[in-house]
């Protein structure tokens, strides 16, 4: 009984000892990851990663074939490269050839083989770093940099050209954390600038077949870079020399440009300028003068005498080259009158005149032309037109040498010769053609009507009573002309010189008459405004030349206040001047911005311009005998 | 020898021709290894045979050096011959390849088409190029061997077949166009007496 139990009990115990025994045990894990690296196409080792060992000892073993063989051979070197490697010396390292390579790991319990691996040495080519990398910070000092050099890995063999090797670098301070990298290709050197100034830098090297790896980064090489500092002072003085000179160009433009400049930012502001003021007179500071003339005393006109109004004003042109011509007094406008006219005959008025002062188209078209535009426009003028027509005759009389001086019947002749300017139609102006050239003129024009109100006038015009209207055997002109019959100007000579002295113009042509606008664009007259002084006894009338501005006769428009029309030429002597009011419309034409003003102003003679003009109509009738500029006689209107 | 005699007096030119040939092949190599890369991205690898033959190229009856020693004895002539040979060996399969690549079932078959078309170009400019230097080295590196393709226009029938046969010429080129630039290269070497920092 014993002996069984004894050996149940061995039984029990060898079974229990042998499971003890197999516990944990396995058979081993299969290796993994199998990689293998050449470092310069003539040897190579494997890698692999091994498994679980099953809790024994377990072997590895690597086998390989070659493409092209069925043969098996194992791993010559285990040691070389380290655990779990295999080393393939040159002897057996064959390029162009595939290997086929299997890890085989056994313990006793078993077997485990990996997954084959296929490689070819040429396409695992991965180098050893770079070595002997030397850096070196160059002796300049003010411009140091980093000169780096280095040799390829001792076992590549690039002299042959059996390995073509690319290098890189890379640098970063030392504190830094950031590198930077510079490729060099295949050249062994490089330089590297723009370093900071006392800081110390980290150089790495590192190298790559041309189909294959990177290696790994060379060991670090340190070097410090010297404190430095012309570099960038030189450069802010590059930068502020060009600053300067930019700064000195931009304020060159600015000073060339100055005007244009100033003009920009600060546009001119128109000045106000107030028609009737003298700006001569201004200057002179004779305050009283200046006033004087823009106060219309006689407003409301306290006397009936409504011959005060008769005083008109007619605007004559002179052409623009006779405006130097001032001669004090009468010289002025006999060189006026000689100038201008060229091929005027004895009789010839205005209209027959080959002046280019007159109507281009002697025609009645122009005149017509002159008529129609002047109702549109500034025919203001027609008011004391009339009287400076007939001025104009005269100063057209005057201007032909052989103008016989007191023929008054010429000049009704002449006016004849204009028919459709004097005679039938209602409406005549004359303003067109004596459109006042500047506007200052017009302005001065304009204001002239309502400065030299008959009774604001006597200062600078006479007025000539009935009687020595009648008197008054030439106009002004003539008498300037030939010279003569000055002395019944004589009382108001003064007063025209005086006048005169204030015209820029000379007020001897009198081509305005009726010019048509066009006429009037091609004369660039000024125009002068004159004052029928005195009307001669034979139906002459003195004209005084008004306005010492001259006006552009371009613009037409603008004198439309105070300018009597001549509304019709009586058979006889007259021509009828429009009244004012119906000149009125006019004024708005008046071009000048100034005219505004003036207008204001003269709106209050307008009233009595109109009776002046019908005062002056009667007297008209006495006075054109010759039609001429014998209506200048009227009166009325001060318009310039 | 002949190399030296002609390097002399020819040494620029043939060095900076070496130097653009090298270029060349470079290029050519690098294409078809994006090639392999880009056939195996899509490639199901159990489709795919266990291991491509390349002892079946059809180039691999030239005999070519097969470590650096062995490669280092070659002549120049011979390397240029070497060079030159298998460079005519692939116009053929790449002109197959080309119009295969048009029609692969593969999902990446245009890029695929358009390298292989890169190839064809590299591959007639360095021949060229390669033409001209032969002259200058003699008539030993004239000598081409005459490495016919075999495999006929048609890849195959179904899909696995016609894969299986795409990469494993793929695989054939890879290799051939590194023995070329690697026999280029060491030309170059050999003649930049001139310029020795390059080698």
């Amino acid at each position: 009984m014993k002996k069984v139990g004894e050996v149940v009990l061995l039984w029990l115990l060898i079974l229990f000892i042998q499971n003890a025994a197999g516990e944990g045990y396995s058979p081993p894990g299969k290796p993994t990851n199998i990689s293998c690296r050449s470092p310069e196409k003539e040897t190579f080792t494997c890698w692999w990663k091994p498994g679980s060992d099953g809790g024994l000892p377990t072997t590895y073993a690597l086998y390989y074939r070659k493409e092209g063989s069925q043969r098996v051979f194992e791993c010559p070197d285990y040691k070389t490269a380290g655990k779990n490697s295999c080393f393939f010396s040159k002897n057996v390292t064959f390029v162009w050839v595939n290997y086929n390579i299997t890890v085989v790991a056994t313990n006793s319990r078993g077997r485990a083989f990996s997954d084959p691996v296929d490689i070819d040495v040429v396409y695992i080519v991965k180098p050893n770093p770079p070595e002997e990398v030397v850096v070196n910070v160059t002796e300049d000092k003010d411009w140091p940099f980093l000169q780096v050099s280095w040799k390829p890995p001792k076992m590549a063999d690039t002299r042959s050209g059996w390995i073509t090797l690319f290098y890189e670098v890379r640098l970063k301070l030392e504190n830094k954390n950031k590198w930077e990298e510079v490729s060099a290709g295949q050249r062994k050197t490089l330089q590297i600038y723009s370093l900071r100034s006392g800081g110390t830098y980290e150089v790495q090297v590192r190298c790559k077949p041309d189909h294959g790896f990177w290696s790994e980064w060379s060991p670090s090489s340190r070097v410090k870079v010297p404190e430095y500092f012309p570099q960038e002072r030189s450069m802010w003085i590059l930068i502020v020399v060009f600053a300067a000179f930019i700064l000195v160009i931009f304020i060159w433009m600015v000073y060339m440009n100055f005007h244009s400049v100033k003009r920009y930012l600060l546009p001119p502001v128109p000045g106000p300028k107030i028609k009737g003021i003298d700006k001569q007179l201004l200057k002179s500071g004779k305050s009283e003068d200046i006033f004087s003339s823009l106060v219309v005393s006689d407003f409301p006109p306290t006397t009936s005498n409504y011959e005060d109004f008769l005083v008109q004003y007619l605007e004559v042109y002179v052409p623009e080259e006779r405006e130097l011509i001032m001669d004090e007094g009468k010289d002025l406008q006999d060189d006026s009158f000689k100038t201008e006219n060229s091929t005027c005959d004895n009789d010839s008025g205005r209209g027959s005149c080959d002046s280019h002062t007159l109507l281009t188209d002697k025609g009645g078209g122009d005149k017509e032309d002159g008529q129609q535009s002047d109702q549109e426009g500034s025919q203001a003028e027609a008011d004391t037109k009339s009287q400076e027509e007939a001025l104009e005759e005269e100063l057209l009389a005057c201007s032909h040498e052989n103008l016989q001086s007191s023929n008054i019947s010429n000049e009704k002749e002449k006016v004849k010769s204009w028919p459709s300017l004097f005679s039938p139609l209602p409406q005549y102006s004359l303003s067109p053609v004596n459109r006042p050239n500047p506007p200052k003129t017009g302005q001065q024009h304009c204001l002239s009507d309502s400065l030299f109100t008959p009774n604001s006038m006597p200062s600078y015009f006479t007025q000539p009573g009935p009687s020595t209207r009648k008197g008054f055997r030439s106009n002004y002109w003539e008498c300037s002309f030939d010279h003569k019959q000055s002395h019944p100007l004589h009382p108001q000579s003064a007063a025209h010189e005086h006048l005169q002295a204030q015209n820029d113009l000379n007020t001897a042509h009198v081509d305005y008459m009726g010019a048509p606008l066009d006429v009037h664009v091609l004369n660039v007259r000024p125009s002068e405004y004159v004052e029928v002084q005195r009307v001669s006894v034979e139906d002459g009338v003195l004209l005084h030349p008004i306005s010492p501005s001259q006006e552009d006769s371009r613009t037409l428009s603008h004198q439309t206040e105070d300018y009597s029309r001549v509304r019709m030429v009586n058979n006889d002597n007259g021509l009828l001047l429009l009244q004012r009011d119906a000149i009125e419309e006019e004024k708005s034409m008046c071009p000048y911005q100034e005219d505004v003003v003036s207008r204001a102003s003269i709106t209050p003679t307008l009233q009595n311009s109109v009776t002046g003009i019908n005062t002056a109509l009667p007297i008209l009738d006495e006075m054109a005998a010759s039609g001429y500029i014998d209506t200048a006689t009227m009166f009325g209107l001060p318009t310039h | 020898q002949y190399l030296e005699a002609t390097r002399t007096e020819l040494a620029v030119p043939v060095n900076d021709l070496l130097d653009r040939a090298s270029q060349r092949s470079d290029k050519m190599h690098s294409l078809s290894t994006l090639l392999t890369q880009e056939m195996d991205s899509h490639f199901p690898p159990y489709g795919r045979m266990q291991m491509p033959r390349p002892a079946d190229c059809h180039t691999s009856a030239l005999q070519t050096p097969n470590d650096k020693e062995q490669a280092l004895q070659v002549s120049e002539s011979d390397l240029m011959s070497l060079a030159r040979s298998l460079l005519q060996a692939w116009v053929d399969p790449l002109a197959v390849l080309s119009t295969s690549a048009i029609t692969l079932p593969h999902p990446s078959k245009s890029s695929i088409s358009s390298k292989i078309q890169e190839l064809q170009e590299h591959s007639k400019s360095l021949g060229d190029g390669l033409d001209i230097l032969s002259g200058k080295m003699g008539p030993s590196a004239q000598a081409i061997s005459f490495l016919p393709y075999t495999g006929g226009t048609d890849l195959g029938q179904d899909r696995v077949t016609i894969l299986n046969k795409f990469n494993f010429l793929l695989s054939c080129l890879r290799r051939d166009s590194h023995k070329i630039d690697s026999f280029l290269k060491v030309l170059r070497c050999r003649a930049a007496k001139l310029q020795p920092e390059l080698c």
